[in-house]
């Protein structure tokens, strides 16, 4: 079961950024930042959109920017997106938020707990956010100031834990992770990560033939391997794991394997590449 | 050109500025070793890591507006106590790395607005006008007191006035202990705001500040001695026909080593 170490994972990432401004305030600078960029004991990692645009917007390239990027494009090369499933704190969220919105949807409203993804076709969510991020960069370029950091949850979430560590307050930015999280509870489920999230779209990026995916031992391709379709209904990018695996969208987040292996003993899926 | 719309687009269009960027405001720094306005706005990612930091809590956070998220020591407030714990965490180099020794940074330069300083009101009129909002007749030098470069940043010019120099690095520590108010009698330009043609559209509100603090702008009745005629006046002065005479019983060791 890869479900509890994911979770732990997550929470552990979460409670961090509450732990680093706390460390911070006694003056131990062994780990320092937010999540828009890090540097534990000298490991500078920093958001690759952030990068993008800082080279994009003031048109020069600086070698400790470029250091700082190893670390987050080799976890991508390795392990794929492990970011987006494993670490991300506003994906933690997201993930209460859909559970919310299941429990809602099945207790009160009688449906089913699965529904169609905002948008259904993996290509096309894939061309509407890397269009969202191309748009962003350009426009970072365009006014000279990095834009889309307005925009990226897991770096806004970590700010306002240091601002409210820190002075006991939220500021204005925090209505925009609200908003993102009423409509996904309300009216577009998981639609920020899927259709949007530049970090998210920066990451898939990293890849090659060896990075670590998610796929079927038997069968695959276009037809499920097996009637129940477990897997389908719980991957939260909306994709087809027995066969979609391999997509961009993917963020190896192993509910799918969870799922296929739950209740009938061990599983067609699996993950294969460096992992 | 009375247009202000015309004008906007003129300098958008035409001379390429940009209205999201350079912003400059009076006693609105950015932290130590930050680059160029423009370029800080491209270069910083709003990571706040420098903000976080600061153990003296001194850089605030920008709100609403094009600045949002960027980091800003507000001297009226708290002032940079110049530790320089910022500057190498930045991961961007929007504040220069390599920057350590506190006498190079240049956030700004201070301005004393001689118009309401204390101490210059005072050897204007002898005693502090009605208007200064104070009632305490001294000379004050809280500035060249707290500056962490005496004699260097600030120099008392006639052992009286305090007189900024180049020497400045713009912490903003006397800004936050001026004990004239509301507006303190010293503030800093940050630096850059001297270049008009580059200066964003905030500019202009500085701009009123910028010349109030050059221009001493009073008027006084002449009857009053002030300055240099003032000092004149009392270093002619002689207390009591004899000066009294000190007795030190003390004599001072030859040599400083042996004091045991």
């Amino acid at each position: 079961m890869l479900s509890p170490y994911r979770r732990m994972s997550q929470i552990g990432v979460f409670a961090l950024m509450f732990v680093i401004p706390v460390l911070n305030s006694y003056e131990i600078y062994a780990i320092t930042g937010t999540y828009y960029a890090i540097n534990i004991g000298g490991l500078g990692i920093t958001d690759p959109v952030a990068i993008l645009q800082t080279i994009v917007a003031s048109g020069e390239l600086a070698p400790p920017i470029l250091g700082s990027l190893i670390f987050p494009a080799l976890l991508a090369l390795i392990l794929g997106r492990v970011w987006c499933g494993w670490m991300c704190p506003y994906h933690l969220m997201t993930d209460v938020t859909a559970w919310l919105r299941a429990w809602f949807r099945k207790r009160i409203l009688g449906k089913s707990e699965w529904e169609a993804p905002v948008v259904p076709r993996p290509f096309k969510a894939n061309m509407i956010r890397y269009g969202f991020l191309l748009a962003g960069t350009l426009a970072a370029g365009a006014i000279g100031i990095p834009i889309l950091n307005y925009v990226s949850a897991p770096g806004i979430l970590s700010t306002e834990a240091m601002i409210l560590v820190r002075q006991g307050t939220l500021s204005l930015e925090f209505g925009f992770i609200a908003m993102i999280l009423l409509l996904e509870l309300f009216l577009f489920p998981r639609f920020w990560c899927r259709l949007f999230c530049p970090t998210g779209a920066c990451l898939s990026l990293f890849r090659t033939p060896f990075t670590m995916t998610v796929r079927s031992a038997v069968g695959g391709g276009k037809t499920a391997c097996c009637k129940n379709e477990r897997c389908t209904e719980a991957c939260p990018m909306g994709l087809a794991p027995y066969g979609e695996g391999t997509d961009l969208l993917c963020t190896n987040c192993g509910e799918c394997i969870d799922a296929c292996s739950a209740k009938d003993g061990p599983g067609t899926l699996g993950f294969t590449g460096f992992g | 050109m009375s247009n202000p719309f015309g004008s906007f687009l003129r300098r958008v269009f035409i001379y390429g500025d940009n209205p999201l960027i350079n912003s400059y405001r009076e006693n609105y720094l950015r932290p130590p070793g930050a680059v160029e306005e423009e370029r800080f706005m491209a270069l910083c990612i709003r990571c706040n890591r420098c903000l976080e930091v600061c153990p003296y809590d001194s850089i605030e956070r920008a709100g609403w507006g094009p600045t949002l998220g960027t980091p800003y020591v507000l001297p009226e407030a708290k002032a940079c106590y110049l530790c320089m714990a910022c500057t190498r965490l930045c991961p961007t180099s929007a504040l220069d790395t390599r920057l350590k020794n506190p006498e190079n940074v240049r956030m700004g330069k201070a301005r004393i607005d001689f118009s309401i300083c204390y101490s210059h009101l005072f050897l204007e009129h002898d005693t502090l006008p009605e208007n200064a909002g104070a009632k305490i007749g001294a000379l004050c030098n809280t500035c060249y007191n707290v500056c962490p470069f005496p004699d260097k940043a600030i120099k008392l010019r006639d052992n009286l006035f305090p007189v900024v120099t180049d020497e400045c690095v713009g912490c903003g520590i006397c800004v936050e202990r001026c004990p004239v108010r509301p507006r303190r009698a010293v503030n800093i330009v940050p630096t850059g705001m001297g270049r008009v043609d580059r200066a964003g559209f905030y500019y202009r509100k500085a701009r009123k500040f910028y010349e109030t603090s050059l221009t001493p702008g009073r008027t006084d009745p002449s009857k009053v001695l002030k300055g240099k005629d003032l000092l004149d006046k009392k270093q002619r002065i002689q207390g009591g026909g004899e000066r009294p005479k000190f007795h030190f019983p003390y004599e001072s060791p030859a040599d400083g080593e042996e004091w045991e």
